[in-house]
């Protein structure tokens, strides 16, 4: 996946299930949407059904952390690139 | 005020006081000859503590039936034999949770931060294995920590109840559902089964710390729905789901207007 496609799937997610519309890519998700804890595990079940893999519990901690729409692209790039490096050493 | 009243009251305050003392000493007497052993020498301190969590409440309702024949339990075997799912519940009195876990031996559940600083109770809390809801527990890592052992906890067999309307109600009317227990059951792959219970508010009424043992009633624990989401379906969606069990809710409620 590219970062254009991963950034227009975080932003399908967002709109599809927590009915937020073009968020800026740097906005603070909790300040300016309420975003609590229970949306961020929401949200990483969806990334886990858009990579099509269930993330680790260390991944999982990882992504807790997130407050951007744009730190949720990195993190969903490293992710990806760590699973295609791993798949290609095997 | 009317004599019989009068009496009516006095026996509720003796047999408030009977229960409350039961509860009482009878932890003091569980915290020494079981709570404690389990604490030091239990291979599974967690299972241990919710079993006798279990055994203390099973004895307080079977103390209540005795000491007020004139509320009946109907709890159906379907009730009893529930495992490996996020029980959904709505709340009416104080009741309600003991009553569960004198129900179920195998049980978790959300509580209020504030009861965990509770001397005695909040140790017992914490070694049962319960999530406190205080923020530094429901965010970041920590909250992954309680997510998989509660996962864990319901693939060995457990269950794990919350009231997703966060508090008491007032009028038995259904107040607004948080949909957290949605996204929990949906993080650990695991079934909704949505238990109605009626006429806690009556046997204990919210408001008052006395047990009405005058009144004839019927408290009851139902089974109205199992759901089994395809969490992994393209259509899948947490606002469903918690409709869909709200709708059903609303439904065994619309039923007892009609009986009315």
């Amino acid at each position: 996946m590219t970062r254009q496609e991963i950034e227009r799937e975080i932003k399908n997610i967002f709109q599809r299930e927590f009915e937020v519309e073009n968020p800026g890519m740097d906005d603070n998700l909790r300040e300016e949407y309420g975003f609590d804890s229970i949306d961020a595990i929401e949200l990483l079940l969806e990334i886990e059904k858009l990579l099509g893999f269930e993330l680790t519990q260390e991944e999982k901690k990882l992504a807790m952390e997130i407050r951007t729409i744009s730190q949720i692209c990195d993190y969903v790039e490293k992710i990806t690139q760590i699973k295609a490096t791993l798949a290609g050493d095997k | 005020m009317p004599p019989i009243r009068s009496i009516q009251r006095v026996i509720n305050f003796f047999i408030t006081l009977l229960l409350w003392s039961y509860f009482l000493f009878g932890s003091i007497v569980f915290f020494f000859l079981f709570y404690l052993p389990a604490y030091f020498f239990a291979g599974n301190r967690i299972t241990a503590f919710q079993k006798l969590n279990h055994l203390h409440m099973k004895n307080f309702f079977t103390l209540t039936r005795w000491l007020i024949p004139r509320t009946k339990f109907a709890i159906p075997e379907e009730v009893r034999e529930i495992h490996s799912s996020v029980i959904v519940c709505n709340h009416l009195s104080y009741l309600d949770p003991i009553l569960l876990i004198s129900l179920l031996p195998r049980l978790r559940t959300i509580v209020k931060s504030t009861f965990f600083k509770v001397p005695f109770f909040g140790w017992l809390l914490k070694n049962s294995g319960y999530v406190p809801s205080a923020p530094s527990e429901m965010l970041g890592p920590a909250m992954i920590n309680n997510l998989e052992s509660i996962k864990e906890h319901l693939a060995a067999g457990g269950n794990l109840f919350v009231f997703p309307e966060g508090t008491r109600s007032r009028n038995g009317k259904l107040m607004p559902f948080n949909k957290g227990v949605f996204s929990i059951a949906r993080y650990c792959d695991a079934p909704l089964k949505l238990i109605f219970i009626e006429n806690t508010n009556k046997l204990f009424r919210p408001g008052t710390f006395s047990f009405n043992a005058r009144a004839f009633n019927i408290v009851k624990v139902e089974l109205i729905g199992s759901l089994t989401p395809d969490y992994q379906g393209i259509d899948f969606s947490i606002s469903a789901v918690a409709d869909q069990a709200r709708s059903l809710y609303e439904a065994r409620l619309a039923t007892n207007k009609e009986k009315n």
